[in-house]
Protein backbone atom coordinates (compact mmCIF):
# COMPACT_ATOMS: atom_id res chain seq x y z
CA UNK A 1 0.00 0.00 0.00
CA UNK A 2 2.83 2.31 0.74
CA UNK A 3 5.18 3.18 -2.02
CA UNK A 4 8.26 5.00 -0.75
CA UNK A 5 6.87 8.28 -2.03
CA UNK A 6 3.59 7.83 -0.20
CA UNK A 7 5.36 7.15 3.02
CA UNK A 8 7.65 10.13 2.69
CA UNK A 9 4.68 12.31 1.78
CA UNK A 10 2.96 11.08 4.92
CA UNK A 11 5.94 12.08 7.01
CA UNK A 12 5.99 15.53 5.41
CA UNK A 13 2.27 15.94 6.10
CA UNK A 14 2.76 14.82 9.67
CA UNK A 15 5.52 17.37 10.10
CA UNK A 16 3.22 20.11 8.86
CA UNK A 17 0.45 19.02 11.20
CA UNK A 18 2.66 19.22 14.28
CA UNK A 19 1.68 21.91 16.68
CA UNK A 20 4.87 23.76 17.54
CA UNK A 21 4.06 27.05 19.18
CA UNK A 22 6.67 29.78 19.02
CA UNK A 23 6.54 33.09 20.89
CA UNK A 24 6.15 36.27 18.86
CA UNK A 25 9.48 37.24 17.24
CA UNK A 26 9.40 40.63 18.98
CA UNK A 27 9.46 38.89 22.37
CA UNK A 28 12.35 36.72 21.25
CA UNK A 29 14.26 39.75 19.99
CA UNK A 30 13.72 41.53 23.30
CA UNK A 31 14.93 38.51 25.29
CA UNK A 32 17.98 38.07 23.09
CA UNK A 33 18.88 41.73 23.44
CA UNK A 34 18.55 41.47 27.21
CA UNK A 35 20.89 38.49 27.23
CA UNK A 36 23.44 40.24 25.06
CA UNK A 37 23.38 43.30 27.28
CA UNK A 38 23.58 41.19 30.41
CA UNK A 39 26.74 39.52 29.18
CA UNK A 40 28.30 42.96 28.80
CA UNK A 41 31.24 43.99 26.68
CA UNK A 42 33.91 42.49 28.92
CA UNK A 43 32.55 38.99 29.00
CA UNK A 44 35.07 36.88 27.19
CA UNK A 45 34.16 33.39 28.25
CA UNK A 46 34.87 30.80 25.63
CA UNK A 47 31.70 30.01 23.73
CA UNK A 48 30.28 26.97 25.39
CA UNK A 49 28.78 25.39 22.35
CA UNK A 50 28.64 21.69 22.95
CA UNK A 51 30.01 19.87 19.96
CA UNK A 52 27.69 17.26 18.55
CA UNK A 53 29.14 14.00 19.75
CA UNK A 54 29.59 12.50 16.33
CA UNK A 55 30.68 15.65 14.53
CA UNK A 56 34.10 16.86 13.74
CA UNK A 57 33.94 20.14 15.69
CA UNK A 58 36.25 21.97 13.34
CA UNK A 59 33.76 21.60 10.53
CA UNK A 60 30.92 23.16 12.41
CA UNK A 61 29.77 26.75 12.11
CA UNK A 62 31.18 27.61 15.48
CA UNK A 63 34.46 25.94 14.81
CA UNK A 64 35.55 27.55 11.59
CA UNK A 65 38.64 28.94 13.18
CA UNK A 66 36.88 31.91 14.65
CA UNK A 67 38.00 32.89 18.08
CA UNK A 68 40.58 30.24 18.61
CA UNK A 69 42.79 31.36 21.48
CA UNK A 70 46.03 32.64 20.08
CA UNK A 71 44.73 33.20 16.60
CA UNK A 72 45.23 36.62 15.07
CA UNK A 73 41.57 37.38 15.15
CA UNK A 74 41.82 37.44 18.88
CA UNK A 75 43.03 40.99 18.47
CA UNK A 76 39.65 42.16 17.30
CA UNK A 77 37.93 43.41 20.43
CA UNK A 78 35.09 41.17 21.22
CA UNK A 79 32.75 44.00 22.16
CA UNK A 80 32.62 45.04 18.56
CA UNK A 81 30.89 41.84 17.58
CA UNK A 82 28.59 42.12 20.52
CA UNK A 83 27.75 45.66 19.50
CA UNK A 84 26.96 44.38 16.03
CA UNK A 85 24.65 41.82 17.56
CA UNK A 86 22.90 44.34 19.73
CA UNK A 87 22.49 46.63 16.74
CA UNK A 88 21.00 43.78 14.75
CA UNK A 89 18.52 43.00 17.49
CA UNK A 90 17.67 46.67 17.82
CA UNK A 91 16.98 46.80 14.11
CA UNK A 92 14.68 43.84 14.54
CA UNK A 93 12.91 45.53 17.43
CA UNK A 94 12.62 48.89 15.79
CA UNK A 95 11.04 47.32 12.75
CA UNK A 96 8.52 45.41 14.82
CA UNK A 97 7.14 48.00 17.18
CA UNK A 98 4.70 50.68 16.04
CA UNK A 99 6.88 53.37 17.57
CA UNK A 100 9.81 52.03 15.61
CA UNK A 101 7.96 52.02 12.35
CA UNK A 102 7.59 55.76 12.28
CA UNK A 103 11.35 56.18 12.38
CA UNK A 104 12.09 53.84 9.49
CA UNK A 105 11.68 54.73 5.85
CA UNK A 106 8.88 52.70 4.37
CA UNK A 107 8.36 51.65 0.85
CA UNK A 108 4.87 50.84 -0.29
CA UNK A 109 4.43 49.25 -3.68
CA UNK A 110 1.06 49.42 -5.26
CA UNK A 111 -0.22 49.37 -8.82
CA UNK A 112 3.07 50.24 -10.47
CA UNK A 113 3.80 52.98 -7.95
CA UNK A 114 6.54 52.85 -5.37
CA UNK A 115 5.77 55.18 -2.47
CA UNK A 116 8.73 56.08 -0.27
CA UNK A 117 7.63 57.40 3.08
CA UNK A 118 10.41 59.03 5.03
CA UNK A 119 11.42 62.28 6.65
CA UNK A 120 10.18 64.85 4.17
CA UNK A 121 13.04 65.95 1.94
CA UNK A 122 13.08 68.97 -0.34
CA UNK A 123 10.51 68.77 -3.08
CA UNK A 124 11.74 68.77 -6.68
CA UNK A 125 12.15 72.23 -8.16
CA UNK A 126 12.32 73.62 -11.66
CA UNK A 127 9.97 73.59 -14.57
CA UNK A 128 7.90 70.47 -15.03
CA UNK A 129 9.11 68.57 -18.05
CA UNK A 130 6.94 66.39 -20.25
CA UNK A 131 7.17 62.61 -20.00
CA UNK A 132 9.47 60.87 -22.52
CA UNK A 133 8.03 60.99 -26.02
CA UNK A 134 4.94 62.84 -24.85
CA UNK A 135 2.69 63.84 -27.73
CA UNK A 136 -0.68 65.51 -27.91
CA UNK A 137 -3.27 63.34 -29.60
CA UNK A 138 -7.00 62.95 -29.95
CA UNK A 139 -8.81 60.51 -27.68
CA UNK A 140 -9.46 58.12 -30.57
CA UNK A 141 -5.82 58.29 -31.62
CA UNK A 142 -4.77 57.56 -28.02
CA UNK A 143 -7.04 54.53 -28.01
CA UNK A 144 -5.22 53.22 -31.10
CA UNK A 145 -1.75 53.91 -29.70
CA UNK A 146 -2.05 52.71 -26.14
CA UNK A 147 -1.52 49.08 -25.30
CA UNK A 148 -4.53 49.00 -22.98
CA UNK A 149 -8.17 50.12 -23.04
CA UNK A 150 -8.66 53.78 -22.21
CA UNK A 151 -11.56 54.77 -20.02
CA UNK A 152 -12.83 58.25 -19.25
CA UNK A 153 -14.44 59.27 -15.93
CA UNK A 154 -18.04 60.16 -16.69
CA UNK A 155 -17.97 62.65 -13.80
CA UNK A 156 -15.49 64.84 -15.68
CA UNK A 157 -16.73 64.34 -19.22
CA UNK A 158 -14.58 64.57 -22.32
CA UNK A 159 -10.99 65.52 -21.51
CA UNK A 160 -9.76 68.88 -22.79
CA UNK A 161 -6.40 67.45 -23.69
CA UNK A 162 -5.03 63.94 -24.26
CA UNK A 163 -1.37 62.97 -24.33
CA UNK A 164 0.37 59.68 -25.01
CA UNK A 165 3.92 59.11 -23.74
CA UNK A 166 6.70 56.53 -23.69
CA UNK A 167 5.49 54.45 -26.62
CA UNK A 168 1.90 54.20 -25.43
CA UNK A 169 2.77 53.16 -21.89
CA UNK A 170 1.15 56.22 -20.31
CA UNK A 171 -1.97 58.06 -21.43
CA UNK A 172 -2.72 61.33 -19.65
CA UNK A 173 -6.10 62.99 -19.74
CA UNK A 174 -6.46 66.63 -18.72
CA UNK A 175 -9.31 68.77 -17.45
CA UNK A 176 -8.91 72.23 -15.95
CA UNK A 177 -6.72 71.71 -12.87
CA UNK A 178 -7.11 67.94 -13.00
CA UNK A 179 -4.92 65.31 -14.54
CA UNK A 180 -5.48 61.57 -14.78
CA UNK A 181 -2.65 59.25 -15.83
CA UNK A 182 -3.52 55.75 -16.95
CA UNK A 183 -0.57 53.46 -17.42
CA UNK A 184 0.20 49.97 -18.48
CA UNK A 185 2.29 47.74 -16.32
CA UNK A 186 1.20 47.60 -12.72
CA UNK A 187 3.82 44.94 -11.98
CA UNK A 188 6.83 47.08 -12.75
CA UNK A 189 7.60 50.41 -11.16
CA UNK A 190 6.25 53.20 -13.35
CA UNK A 191 6.20 56.02 -10.80
CA UNK A 192 8.00 56.78 -7.62
CA UNK A 193 6.49 59.06 -5.00
CA UNK A 194 8.46 60.54 -2.12
CA UNK A 195 6.56 61.84 0.83
CA UNK A 196 6.68 62.37 4.56
CA UNK A 197 3.82 62.45 7.01
CA UNK A 198 0.92 62.07 6.85
CA UNK A 199 0.84 58.52 5.65
CA UNK A 200 -1.22 57.71 2.61
CA UNK A 201 -4.71 56.64 3.46
CA UNK A 202 -6.05 53.35 2.21
CA UNK A 203 -9.35 53.71 0.39
CA UNK A 204 -11.64 51.60 -1.73
CA UNK A 205 -12.39 52.57 -5.28
CA UNK A 206 -15.35 50.53 -6.49
CA UNK A 207 -14.28 47.14 -5.30
CA UNK A 208 -10.54 47.65 -5.65
CA UNK A 209 -8.08 49.01 -3.10
CA UNK A 210 -6.49 52.39 -3.60
CA UNK A 211 -4.44 55.01 -1.75
CA UNK A 212 -5.11 58.64 -1.10
CA UNK A 213 -2.09 60.93 -0.75
CA UNK A 214 -3.08 64.25 0.81
CA UNK A 215 -0.20 66.62 0.51
CA UNK A 216 2.25 67.73 -2.13
CA UNK A 217 4.92 65.14 -2.83
CA UNK A 218 7.77 64.37 -5.19
CA UNK A 219 6.76 62.40 -8.24
CA UNK A 220 9.24 60.65 -10.49
CA UNK A 221 8.41 58.90 -13.71
CA UNK A 222 10.56 55.80 -14.30
CA UNK A 223 10.80 55.22 -18.06
CA UNK A 224 10.26 51.70 -19.32
CA UNK A 225 13.42 49.66 -19.03
CA UNK A 226 15.96 49.64 -21.80
CA UNK A 227 15.40 53.24 -22.85
CA UNK A 228 18.03 55.92 -22.58
CA UNK A 229 15.54 58.41 -21.29
CA UNK A 230 16.02 60.03 -17.92
CA UNK A 231 13.55 59.94 -15.10
CA UNK A 232 11.21 62.92 -14.90
CA UNK A 233 10.69 64.61 -11.54
CA UNK A 234 8.12 67.12 -10.44
CA UNK A 235 5.93 68.11 -7.54
CA UNK A 236 2.53 66.51 -7.45
CA UNK A 237 -0.55 67.62 -5.53
CA UNK A 238 -3.12 65.48 -3.73
CA UNK A 239 -3.45 62.24 -5.62
CA UNK A 240 -5.67 59.19 -5.64
CA UNK A 241 -4.08 56.01 -6.97
CA UNK A 242 -5.91 52.83 -7.84
CA UNK A 243 -5.83 49.93 -10.19
CA UNK A 244 -8.42 48.45 -12.48
CA UNK A 245 -7.53 45.07 -14.04
CA UNK A 246 -3.98 45.54 -15.34
CA UNK A 247 -4.17 49.31 -15.72
CA UNK A 248 -2.93 51.65 -13.01
CA UNK A 249 -4.45 55.10 -12.51
CA UNK A 250 -3.46 58.24 -10.72
CA UNK A 251 -5.83 61.16 -10.41
CA UNK A 252 -4.20 64.39 -9.41
CA UNK A 253 -5.59 67.82 -8.62
CA UNK A 254 -8.85 66.97 -6.84
CA UNK A 255 -8.37 68.11 -3.23
CA UNK A 256 -11.41 66.35 -1.76
CA UNK A 257 -10.87 62.59 -1.40
CA UNK A 258 -14.59 61.79 -1.60
CA UNK A 259 -14.85 63.71 -4.86
CA UNK A 260 -11.71 62.03 -6.21
CA UNK A 261 -13.15 58.65 -5.35
CA UNK A 262 -16.43 59.50 -7.08
CA UNK A 263 -14.55 60.51 -10.21
CA UNK A 264 -12.45 57.33 -10.09
CA UNK A 265 -15.53 55.16 -9.77
CA UNK A 266 -17.11 56.80 -12.80
CA UNK A 267 -14.61 55.37 -15.31
CA UNK A 268 -16.45 54.20 -18.41
CA UNK B 1 15.85 41.22 11.32
CA UNK B 2 17.50 37.87 11.85
CA UNK B 3 15.35 37.12 14.85
CA UNK B 4 12.18 38.14 13.08
CA UNK B 5 12.99 36.05 10.07
CA UNK B 6 14.30 32.90 11.68
CA UNK B 7 12.53 32.79 15.04
CA UNK B 8 9.82 30.37 13.90
CA UNK B 9 12.13 27.88 12.21
CA UNK B 10 14.58 28.05 15.12
CA UNK B 11 11.82 27.20 17.61
CA UNK B 12 10.63 24.42 15.39
CA UNK B 13 14.11 22.97 15.13
CA UNK B 14 14.75 23.15 18.87
CA UNK B 15 11.41 21.51 19.66
CA UNK B 16 11.83 18.80 17.04
CA UNK B 17 15.33 17.96 18.18
CA UNK B 18 14.06 17.43 21.68
CA UNK B 19 14.52 20.68 23.58
CA UNK B 20 11.05 20.28 25.05
CA UNK B 21 10.06 22.98 27.48
CA UNK B 22 13.44 24.57 27.11
CA UNK B 23 12.97 25.35 23.43
CA UNK B 24 12.57 29.08 24.11
CA UNK B 25 15.68 29.21 26.23
CA UNK B 26 17.61 27.21 23.63
CA UNK B 27 16.54 29.53 20.83
CA UNK B 28 17.43 32.69 22.73
CA UNK B 29 20.82 31.34 23.62
CA UNK B 30 21.36 30.22 20.04
CA UNK B 31 20.58 33.72 18.75
CA UNK B 32 22.97 35.21 21.29
CA UNK B 33 25.69 32.86 20.06
CA UNK B 34 24.85 33.51 16.44
CA UNK B 35 25.19 37.27 16.97
CA UNK B 36 28.51 36.82 18.71
CA UNK B 37 29.78 34.60 15.94
CA UNK B 38 28.44 36.47 12.96
CA UNK B 39 32.04 37.18 12.00
CA UNK B 40 32.62 33.46 11.66
CA UNK B 41 29.80 33.13 9.22
CA UNK B 42 31.00 32.90 5.65
CA UNK B 43 29.26 35.32 3.39
CA UNK B 44 28.81 32.72 0.69
CA UNK B 45 27.22 30.18 3.01
CA UNK B 46 23.52 29.83 3.62
CA UNK B 47 22.45 31.43 6.86
CA UNK B 48 19.61 29.12 7.81
CA UNK B 49 21.56 25.84 8.18
CA UNK B 50 24.33 27.74 9.97
CA UNK B 51 21.89 29.11 12.51
CA UNK B 52 20.09 25.79 12.85
CA UNK B 53 23.40 24.07 13.54
CA UNK B 54 23.86 26.41 16.48
CA UNK B 55 20.29 25.66 17.59
CA UNK B 56 21.01 21.91 17.27
CA UNK B 57 24.22 22.23 19.28
CA UNK B 58 22.50 24.27 21.92
CA UNK B 59 19.70 21.71 22.12
CA UNK B 60 22.28 18.98 22.68
CA UNK B 61 24.06 21.02 25.34
CA UNK B 62 20.81 21.67 27.14
CA UNK B 63 19.46 18.14 26.98
CA UNK B 64 22.84 16.65 27.99
CA UNK B 65 23.02 19.06 30.91
CA UNK B 66 19.74 17.86 32.27
CA UNK B 67 21.11 14.36 31.99
CA UNK B 68 18.59 12.75 29.77
CA UNK B 69 17.99 12.10 26.19
CA UNK B 70 16.12 14.78 24.35
CA UNK B 71 12.52 13.76 24.35
CA UNK B 72 10.17 14.60 21.59
CA UNK B 73 7.32 16.24 23.41
CA UNK B 74 5.17 16.86 20.44
CA UNK B 75 1.54 16.82 19.78
CA UNK B 76 -0.32 16.84 16.58
CA UNK B 77 -2.08 20.11 16.11
CA UNK B 78 -5.36 20.91 14.48
CA UNK B 79 -5.58 19.04 11.24
CA UNK B 80 -8.11 20.80 9.10
CA UNK B 81 -7.06 18.80 6.06
CA UNK B 82 -8.14 15.63 7.79
CA UNK B 83 -11.68 16.75 8.41
CA UNK B 84 -13.61 14.96 5.74
CA UNK B 85 -17.29 15.40 6.59
CA UNK B 86 -18.38 12.64 4.28
CA UNK B 87 -15.98 10.13 5.74
CA UNK B 88 -15.66 10.51 9.51
CA UNK B 89 -14.45 6.94 9.87
CA UNK B 90 -11.67 7.46 7.34
CA UNK B 91 -10.64 10.66 9.14
CA UNK B 92 -10.38 8.82 12.45
CA UNK B 93 -8.21 6.14 10.87
CA UNK B 94 -5.97 8.75 9.29
CA UNK B 95 -5.60 10.58 12.61
CA UNK B 96 -4.81 7.35 14.37
CA UNK B 97 -2.22 6.45 11.77
CA UNK B 98 -0.58 9.81 12.20
CA UNK B 99 -0.38 9.36 15.95
CA UNK B 100 1.22 5.94 15.46
CA UNK B 101 3.68 7.33 12.96
CA UNK B 102 4.63 10.09 15.38
CA UNK B 103 5.13 7.54 18.15
CA UNK B 104 7.34 5.53 15.83
CA UNK B 105 9.43 8.60 15.00
CA UNK B 106 9.79 9.29 18.72
CA UNK B 107 11.01 5.77 19.31
CA UNK B 108 13.72 5.90 16.64
CA UNK B 109 17.36 5.76 17.69
CA UNK B 110 18.52 9.33 18.24
CA UNK B 111 20.69 9.71 15.14
CA UNK B 112 18.12 8.28 12.80
CA UNK B 113 15.42 10.33 14.45
CA UNK B 114 17.38 13.54 13.99
CA UNK B 115 18.00 12.81 10.33
CA UNK B 116 14.33 11.99 9.72
CA UNK B 117 13.20 15.08 11.64
CA UNK B 118 15.51 17.36 9.64
CA UNK B 119 14.60 15.87 6.28
CA UNK B 120 10.84 15.54 6.70
CA UNK B 121 9.65 17.67 9.59
CA UNK B 122 11.96 20.60 8.92
CA UNK B 123 12.03 19.91 5.19
CA UNK B 124 15.75 20.50 4.90
CA UNK B 125 17.81 19.18 2.00
CA UNK B 126 20.34 16.40 2.57
CA UNK B 127 23.18 18.92 2.42
CA UNK B 128 21.46 21.25 4.90
CA UNK B 129 20.77 18.33 7.20
CA UNK B 130 24.44 17.35 7.07
CA UNK B 131 25.41 20.87 8.07
CA UNK B 132 22.84 21.16 10.84
CA UNK B 133 23.72 17.79 12.34
CA UNK B 134 27.42 18.22 11.68
CA UNK B 135 27.89 14.92 9.92
CA UNK B 136 28.92 13.84 6.42
CA UNK B 137 26.34 13.74 3.65
CA UNK B 138 26.69 9.96 3.43
CA UNK B 139 25.66 9.57 7.06
CA UNK B 140 22.56 11.66 6.46
CA UNK B 141 21.57 9.40 3.59
CA UNK B 142 22.18 6.17 5.51
CA UNK B 143 20.57 7.35 8.76
CA UNK B 144 17.54 8.63 6.87
CA UNK B 145 17.06 5.40 4.94
CA UNK B 146 17.58 3.26 8.06
CA UNK B 147 15.12 5.43 9.94
CA UNK B 148 12.57 5.26 7.12
CA UNK B 149 12.87 1.49 6.92
CA UNK B 150 12.32 1.20 10.66
CA UNK B 151 9.30 3.49 10.56
CA UNK B 152 7.77 1.62 7.68
CA UNK B 153 8.18 -1.64 9.52
CA UNK B 154 6.78 -0.29 12.80
CA UNK B 155 3.78 1.47 11.36
CA UNK B 156 3.09 -1.31 8.86
CA UNK B 157 3.18 -3.98 11.55
CA UNK B 158 0.87 -2.13 13.87
CA UNK B 159 -1.71 -1.67 11.19
CA UNK B 160 -1.71 -5.19 9.86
Amino acid sequence: MNSPDDFEAELLALGEALDLPAPPPSDVARAVRARLEEAGPVSDAAPSHGPVSDAAPSRGPLGRGWWRPGSERRRVPRWRWITTGVAAVLVALVGLTPQGQAAVAHVLRFAGIEIHIDEPGPLPTGMPRPLPGETRVSLSKARETAGFPIMVPAELGEPRDVRVADGGRVVSLFWPGVRMDAYNGVLEVVWRKDLGEPWPEQVTVGSSPGWWITGPHGLTYIPSSGGETETVERVAGPTLIWQRSVVGYRLEGVADPARAKKIAESLR
Amino acid sequence: MLVARYSAVAHRTAALLGAGDEAEDVVQEAFVKAFRHLAGFRRDAAFKPWLLRIVANQTHTTTRARGRRGELTLRIGAQPELRVPDDPEGAVIATDRRARLLDAVRALPEREREAVVCRYFLQLSEAETAEVLGCPLGSVKSRTSRGLARLRKEVGRELS
